[in-house]
């Protein structure tokens, strides 16, 4: 992976009326990153990724791709690779009149029967776009995105709809095209998507970025968390913990390993059941509700 | 382009309502103008039949045609779609429209010829070419500006109301009254001068400089509906961005209420 910025934005404003959709906002993503833009609700990443894709004009800033101006769709267009949040198709059209046309306004060169056979739709290749289902309509999506291997690839909730097995698949594209130099940016709600895959996370909230960084970057701000139930009497905890109104003891830690092993030694001395134990690292959840309950 | 516009035909005839409602009834509506065309040349004249014939198929072949066709695909994010892709606006933009204006043409010089055959051809030919030129571009404008204002092809039954009608009965009051009387009015009104130009075409008697001036305000129009069309016309589905600017306005107001 080098260090060049396939995406390069730069104190991005971007107003709806008297509305501040996006404020200041400045990132880069390097050429062979998968980056995923998260946030909550009305943060603001739609309306950034539209405007990265070239769909939206900012009101101020600037937004390089791919070292050109997104609005440079002859420039740019042939590149890059779109997936929508909304399928977009015409129902009168089959899928692989759908694939066809939107391949050739790419300019990229591939093959029909190869993009059909990574998305599983060989044989719906006849069938109009108005008798797919939600799943296979994502799917279809997916293959114009991904038609001719484009350098940079934008995924918009991509497996919204999709069942498991059509999921796996769409990831095992997704990491053939980063074998392939593919740069990935992703827009997901499923978290554990991201945090299973992305090489950095923006997370936005209210219009700008709360954190940006690696997983673990941004699970590291926050404690993780033990919990477990306790019989009717003990003595007192060998760690500052809380009690929760179901009964459950939370412990916030900064050491898991370490505290975990004196919790267990604490119990283990005075043989103590820890009921429904449970311990973990912080999870991308716990960041996202941390965002939500400030 | 082109493989915009051969897919958007390949919808058009796969789309049986809009192939009945915007070719097969515009031309049954003509083929009672040629069928009753002495009556209608001894109260109009040869030359009114022909703007008539012109004006049904691109109001309501054309323009209406036009406007459900870009109201739909702004609807189901087609428009978007393209628009993600490398072809450019006007690319876009002519790919859709080209299938529907070479089928209008087609239909013009179709049911032209045939009033030429049953009754007589035009005077000057050429200048009859010019006016249905101008003519389609001024419609192709009006169904790109319409197309702007109309959220869907349901709403589109509504909105091309006014110039569909406006035209035809700007050509019918020229048509069947010349314009010895408000002159000026009735030629600047939208379809009205080039109903003119078609009727000199065909019926000659004037002066080709004369004829010519009627140009202008048919190119005027043309030069307001291509205005319009820029100032109006959306790619976006007007709900998404209504429903963006709802959510804008509940978290101001929910942002006010925590403050």
């Amino acid at each position: 992976m080098t260090s060049t910025p396939v995406i390069d934005v730069e104190r991005l404003d971007l107003k709806y009326g008297d509305f501040h959709a996006v404020k200041d906002l400045s990132f880069q993503v390097r050429r062979g990153e998968f980056y995923a833009l998260l946030g909550t609700n009305g943060a603001g990443k739609t309306s950034t990724l539209e405007t990265i894709e070239g769909h939206r004009v900012p009101t101020s800033g600037a937004v390089r791709v791919l070292d050109q101006s997104p609005r440079n769709r002859a420039a740019v267009r042939p590149r890059m690779g779109i997936m929508l949040q909304e399928s977009g198709f015409s129902p009168d059209l089959t899928v692989r009149e759908s694939i066809g046309l939107i391949g050739a306004l790419t300019r990229r060169q591939d093959r029909l029967q190869r993009v059909l056979s990574i998305v599983d739709l060989t044989s719906k290749a006849g069938t109009k776009v108005s008798q797919l289902s939600g799943g296979e309509k994502r799917r279809l999506d997916f293959a114009t995105a991904v038609w001719g291997t484009p350098e940079l690839v934008f995924l918009d909730e991509p497996t919204t709809g999709l069942d498991i097995q059509s999921r796996d698949a769409l990831w095992d594209a997704v990491d053939k095209l980063r074998e392939d130099g593919s740069t990935i940016v992703l827009t997901t709600h499923y978290l554990e998507e991201a945090q299973q895959r992305a090489d950095r996370i923006g997370l936005m909230h209210r219009g700008t970025f709360h954190q940006e960084g690696t997983v673990a970057e941004l699970t590291r701000t926050l404690p993780a968390v033990i919990q477990f139930r306790l019989p009717g009497t003990s003595p007192a905890l060998p760690l500052p913990g809380r009690r929760e109104s179901g009964g459950t003891f939370l412990i916030e830690t900064h050491q898991l390993q370490k505290d975990l092993f004196v919790l267990l030694r604490w119990a283990q001395d005075n043989a103590i059941e820890l009921r429904e134990l449970a311990a973990g690292p912080t999870r991308l959840d716990d960041v996202f509700r941390a965002i939500n309950n400030h | 382009m082109l493989s915009i516009a051969r897919s958007e035909l390949i919808q058009i005839f796969r789309n049986r309502s809009v192939l009945i409602t915007s070719f097969v009834i515009p031309i049954a509506v003509c083929a009672f103008f040629l069928y009753q065309h002495e009556l209608f040349a001894q109260v109009g004249s040869l030359g009114y039949i022909a703007g008539i014939v012109m004006f049904t198929v691109c109001a309501f072949g054309l323009y209406s045609t036009v406007v459900t066709t870009l109201a739909s695909r702004r609807q189901n994010l087609f428009l978007k779609r393209l628009r993600s892709t490398a072809a450019a606006d006007a690319q876009i933009l002519v790919g859709l429209v080209l299938p529907v204006t070479v089928i209008a043409l087609i239909q013009v010089a179709a049911i032209m010829t045939v009033l030429g055959v049953v009754a007589g051809g035009p005077e000057n030919a050429g200048l009859l070419v010019v006016a249905v030129l101008v003519t389609v571009a001024m419609m192709i404008g009006l169904g790109l500006a319409t197309a702007g204002v109309t959220n869907s092809p349901e709403h589109a039954q509504v909105t091309i109301l006014p110039v569909t009608l406006g035209v035809i009965a700007v050509t019918t009051w020229v048509g069947l009254t010349g314009t010895e009387d408000l002159a000026m009015l009735k030629r600047l009104l939208p379809g009205g001068a080039a109903t003119e130009l078609v009727m000199n075409a065909w019926n000659g008697g004037v002066a080709l400089s004369d004829s010519l001036l009627l140009l202008a305000p048919t190119l005027a129009w043309v030069a307001i509906a291509v205005t319009l069309a820029t100032r109006y016309f959306r790619w976006d589905p007007r709900a998404a961005s209504d429903q963006r600017l709802a959510i804008a306005r509940r978290m101001r107001r929910s942002a006010l209420r925590d403050r």
